[in-house]
């Protein structure tokens, strides 16, 4: 039995077309019912199981594609068709950035994306040190976001959703942000966590690091599950998909 | 902690900050209440005193706008967290609907003065003025969700409702009473469901304008459908917004 198991997923995804001639024209064909607005496949029938302790690389061209496959797991996306079950909870990691507010202070912030994922407020207070010390803002706690030093923003997300008890969690790479030093303490504190035991979900577009740390690759072309392997393998198909086009 | 939040971005960001809750519909109501009741004289709508008349149904009125406005909105200002969250997506709406009623009950001093002004106190049927403000909360709630989850699917809607809304400020008796309006017409004018509610908050001053339980009745199940209405069309919708964050 999987910590998530995908099976028979299909999804689309809204996406806006190119906007086709200017003004008027562009105007009337909305009008018509050609809108601008389409649906896109993103995912086609797709079904696996990931295991408890397991780290699974989702590589793959698209980064819509990856963070709805995200997403799905930690079901803030309903599928189409097919099903996606979870026996924990399941943290994304994505983007949580965007939901924080420059007009509010670093400790505001941290309730507000710590409530949002689900975490209660004396849950929060006792962990707000660790989330503190973690992003290195100790001495900005009481400041706006907006005056918080460059990268504030990204390495306060990270440590977050980091404190989240769970055991699932899903990385989107974009996460991966800050200086050298900051990303390989994050590097070193998803290896922590995998001693532990937790479950790693990293979406990646073919990047070296994933290599050292994930035992699995999900290789993804077209929205279709082509392979299922290790990841040196996945990352060779992906590099072989990104050649051939450059060959025509 | 998300109404929190919408409460503090709304009254830190001006120096009057809370004040303002009381001074906008107060502002609004002296407008109104030179117009109607000084310049226009004996033509005079409504119920004596006017200024206390006008205040009552001006302040629920207020709260209607801000709130079925902000509704159009909802979704689109909450992409990046629904992105994320595991959250409900009803509990967004019941935010904006929250925040924008504790606005309301900040502003409710403003009936106080009033009363403190015209000296006229409220009888027994004052009683129904929170359970009006329950009905509202309701009513708010179901618009709210079926506006801002057809919002995503139709952005043109902000709009309409802006419209709507506006052709609304006249078709309830808030300037007038609902005595103002012919007999024949009285069930009609009831379709609109705040006809009812503005009745229920008046109903503790003038016991006799009182609308009658026909129309009572009638402008509530308007309600009802669109609650129900609202609940429906979210969860058909609700993997569209989602898919919209």
């Amino acid at each position: 039995m999987g910590v998530i198991e995908f099976s028979h997923v299909s999804l689309t995804m809204p996406r806006t077309k190119r906007r086709q001639g200017s003004g008027r024209k562009h105007r009337l064909r909305r009008f018509a019912g050609e809108t601008s607005r389409t649906m896109v496949p993103v995912l086609q029938d797709v079904s696996f199981t990931v295991n408890k302790g397991e780290s699974v690389a989702i590589v793959s061209a698209k980064p819509l594609m990856r963070t709805s496959l995200i997403r799905l797991a930690a079901a803030t996306l309903i599928p189409d068709s097919g099903s996606v079950t979870r026996t924990e909870r399941v943290v994304p990691m994505i983007a949580i950035g965007r939901a924080m507010g420059p007009t509010f202070t670093i400790r505001q912030n941290t309730y507000l994306v710590g409530a949002l994922l689900g975490m209660s407020p004396e849950e929060l207070t006792e962990k707000l040190p660790s989330i503190i010390e973690f992003a290195e803002l100790g001495s900005h706690l009481d400041r706006h976001l907006r005056g918080a030093p460059p990268g504030a923003r990204q390495r306060l997300a990270w440590s977050i959703a980091m404190a989240v008890d769970a055991d699932v969690y899903a990385i989107d790479q974009t996460l991966v942000v800050g200086g050298l030093e900051f990303r390989q303490k994050c590097w070193s504190a998803v290896d922590t966590l995998r001693e532990n035991g937790a479950t790693f979900l990293v979406s990646s577009d073919g990047a070296k690091q994933y290599r050292r740390f994930c035992d699995r690759g999900l290789y993804f072309d077209q929205g279709v599950l082509i392979a299922d392997t290790t990841v040196p393998q996945a990352l060779a198909l992906a590099r072989e998909a990104r050649r051939e086009p450059l060959g025509e | 902690m998300l109404v929190l939040r919408d409460l503090q971005n709304q009254y830190t960001k001006f120096r009057l900050g809370y004040l303002w809750s009381l001074l906008e519909p107060l502002g609004m109501s002296l407008v109104l209440w030179l117009v109607f009741s000084v310049l226009l004289g004996d033509r005079a709508l409504g119920l004596s005193p006017y200024l206390l008349f006008l205040s009552v149904a001006i302040l629920p009125w207020w709260w209607f706008t801000k709130s079925v406005n902000a509704s159009t909105k909802i979704f689109r200002r909450a992409r990046g967290e629904l992105a994320f969250s595991a959250l409900p997506p009803q509990i967004w709406v019941m935010r904006t609907v929250l925040s924008t009623s504790v606005e309301f009950i900040f502003s409710l001093p403003v009936i106080v003065l009033a009363i403190v002004l015209t000296r006229d106190l409220p009888g027994i049927y004052i009683l129904f003025f929170p359970v009006a403000i329950l009905l509202q909360f309701l009513l708010l709630y179901g618009i709210g969700l079926l506006v801002s989850s057809l919002s995503v699917v139709i952005p043109d809607l902000a709009r309409v409702v802006k419209i709507v809304v506006r052709a609304m400020f006249y078709l309830s008796p808030i300037l007038y009473s609902i005595t103002n309006i012919p007999q024949s017409l009285q069930s009609i004018a009831a379709i609109n469901p705040l006809v009812g509610i503005l009745g229920l908050y008046r109903i503790g001053w003038w016991p006799e304008e009182h609308t009658t339980v026909v129309s009572l009745v009638i402008s509530l199940s308007v309600g009802a459908a669109l609650f129900i209405a609202g609940i429906y069309t979210f969860h058909r919708l609700k993997s569209r917004i989602l898919k919209e964050a």
